[in-house]
């Protein structure tokens, strides 16, 4: 390691949520607050000890609102990334940042959205009266051709994936259902009741072919929030220390503009940020896929898990359809993966949710704990950059 | 250029921005029956998604240039359940490797319905003409 070494001197010490579901009857302002107040609890500290807050560039919470609301008495250090669902594993690098640059001591990181009831996303956003694009953002190459949601974006990367390494379907419904039975046994879940088969998700409606119904995460209502605190503090923490080993952010070569289809112009689609982000967090933990213990993937779509897993090099490129079905991903797999449903089937909380269960399977208290759990990982969203976060025990 | 056939349509659901400083060059080569592409006037590296500056030779000076208007499919989607009020379902969005140019060098298109597609299969341009004169340059199969 060459430079400045993060590498165990932080540490996640609260975790809180709110309920997920499609109605929360209340303000994002409300969720976040709900789910601050929980995580600090949780990690047996008040309100006046939070000196930092980061939040995501989605959010409608300010740092300035979720400070006024909780009464916190004075921040010094805020920050904001992004984007979206890019972001949550990147905040907490960025709480890292502040504790260890000495600018804060206890960061508050959250995501708060009312992503059913309130402003939805994938709803395709142009006003059909204006023109579209311009601004650097690019969507006038991409708007006037009808390819405004996300969910036609990462269809084209696994038609490609199906039509390069010839990927199946099912490959990706073993994805949902590997998600849906972790729900299946997460109380919290919002798909904690409904079974989901192979069958069900061969047959599903389609949306934007391939990818069916169930390729799709969930729209959810909700919050969650973790506290961040130097590794020294954790021991005043009621739980079991869970030290970030290594965070990191990549964009990877010719990242592109935008936000999201300008990345069809990467030379090859089915390779993300992903495979560079794994590159730098590997080498700053000093560890590598095989001592990966149980992780978090980011889930927006089954195929944005397909291709982490090749990417992050669980199996090589074009073998994430076999892998997927072989079951590495189930309870007693070789990779037990989004254990507590994901945002295919926990929640759609952008994410965050999965920095929750990454800290829940190092403290054993996972509804679909991996026994002896050491080494946890969590990813956040590519594209356009993506970040991710290696979670050891303390 | 000699005789450009253009394709009109009643009405084009979503029309682009047409006077972005980087990219409005390209939609009016369109407006000609011309398909352009931005390169970097000192060492020729094409510049996509369209901007001035070239990350290749750190140039400050890009021009537009004619390219065949000839490619291959590299993907595509058959979006089957409605978004957007402006975008009739079926409908398929093909993405395509523009001939000739380094990887990555792609352009989208949209074509109606469910076509039965191939992978690298050969596409050509088409030159979809709106009521006010707006080109978007769209995408279909043929050599
Ligand atoms: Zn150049």
């Amino acid at each position: 390691m060459t430079g400045y070494s993060h590498r165990d001197r932080c540490a996640i010490t609260g975790i809180g949520a709110t309920e997920f579901s499609k109605d929360s009857g209340r303000s994002e302002l409300t969720l976040a607050t709900e789910a601050a107040r929980a995580a600090l609890a949780d990690a047996g500290l008040t309100v006046a000890d939070v000196d930092g807050v980061v939040s995501c560039d989605h959010d409608l919470v300010s740092y300035s609102g979720i400070a006024e609301s909780l009464g916190i008495p004075d921040l010094t250090y805020w920050g904001q990334t992004g984007p979206g669902g890019s972001g949550p594993c990147a905040m907490v690098g960025q709480a890292v940042a502040a504790i260890l640059s000495g600018q804060a001591t206890t960061v508050l990181v959250y995501r708060a959205l009312n992503g059913r009831s309130g402003r939805r996303f994938g709803q395709g956003t142009p006003d059909p009266a204006a023109r579209v694009g311009g601004q650097g953002g690019y969507e006038e190459f991409f708007a006037p051709y009808g390819l405004v949601t996300p969910g036609q974006f990462f269809a084209l990367l696994a038609q490609r994936h199906m039509a390069t390494y010839g990927t199946r379907h099912e490959a990706l419904a073993h994805i949902a259902v590997a998600c849906r039975e972790a729900a299946n046994r997460n109380p919290a879940a919002q798909m904690h009741d409904r079974v989901l088969t192979l069958e069900e998700c061969a047959i599903a409606r389609p949306i934007s072919l391939p990818l069916r119904l169930f390729d799709f995460c969930l729209e959810t209502d909700g919050a969650c929030a973790v506290i961040v605190t130097a590794a020294e503090r954790a021991a005043d923490s009621p739980h079991p220390a869970v030290l970030v080993r290594a965070v990191t952010q990549s964009t990877g070569p010719r990242v592109q503009p935008g936000v999201m289809y300008p990345m069809l112009q990467r030379p090859d689609v089915t390779v993300t940020p992903s495979a560079t982000a794994a590159r730098t967090l590997f080498s700053r933990a000093g560890l590598g896929p095989s001592d990966v213990d149980v992780a978090q993937f980011y889930d927006c779509f089954t195929i944005t898990v397909l291709l982490q897993l090749e990417d992050f090099g669980f199996c090589a490129k074009g073998e994430g359809g076999p892998f997927a079905e072989s079951g590495a991903l189930r309870r007693g797999g070789s990779l037990p993966s989004n254990t507590a449903g994901g945002n295919m089937s926990e929640g759609y909380v952008h994410g965050m949710n999965h920095v929750l269960e990454g800290v829940r399977q190092l403290r054993g208290t996972s509804t679909s704990q991996v026994e002896g759990a050491e080494v946890s990982l969590v990813t956040s969203a590519p594209p356009p950059g993506t970040s991710a976060l290696l979670l050891v025990k303390g | 250029m000699t005789s450009v056939a253009f394709t009109d349509i009643v009405a084009h659901p979503l029309l682009p921005a047409e006077h972005d400083r980087d990219t409005a060059g390209f939609f009016a080569a369109a407006r000609r029956g011309e398909l352009v592409l931005r390169f970097c006037t000192a060492c020729d590296q094409v510049l996509h998604l369209p901007r001035q500056a070239c990350f290749a030779c750190g140039g400050n000076e890009s021009e537009w240039r004619p390219v065949p208007g000839r490619g291959h499919l590299y993907a595509w989607t058959v979006v089957t359940h409605q978004v957007h009020p402006a975008f009739a379902v079926p409908y398929t969005v093909v993405v395509v490797d523009v001939d000739g140019q380094p990887d990555g060098t792609r352009l989208v298109g949209r074509l109606a319905g469910e076509p039965v597609l191939t992978a690298g299969q050969p596409m050509r341009v088409r030159f979809d003409r709106a009521e006010d004169g707006t080109v978007v340059p769209n995408w279909e199969p043929g050599d």
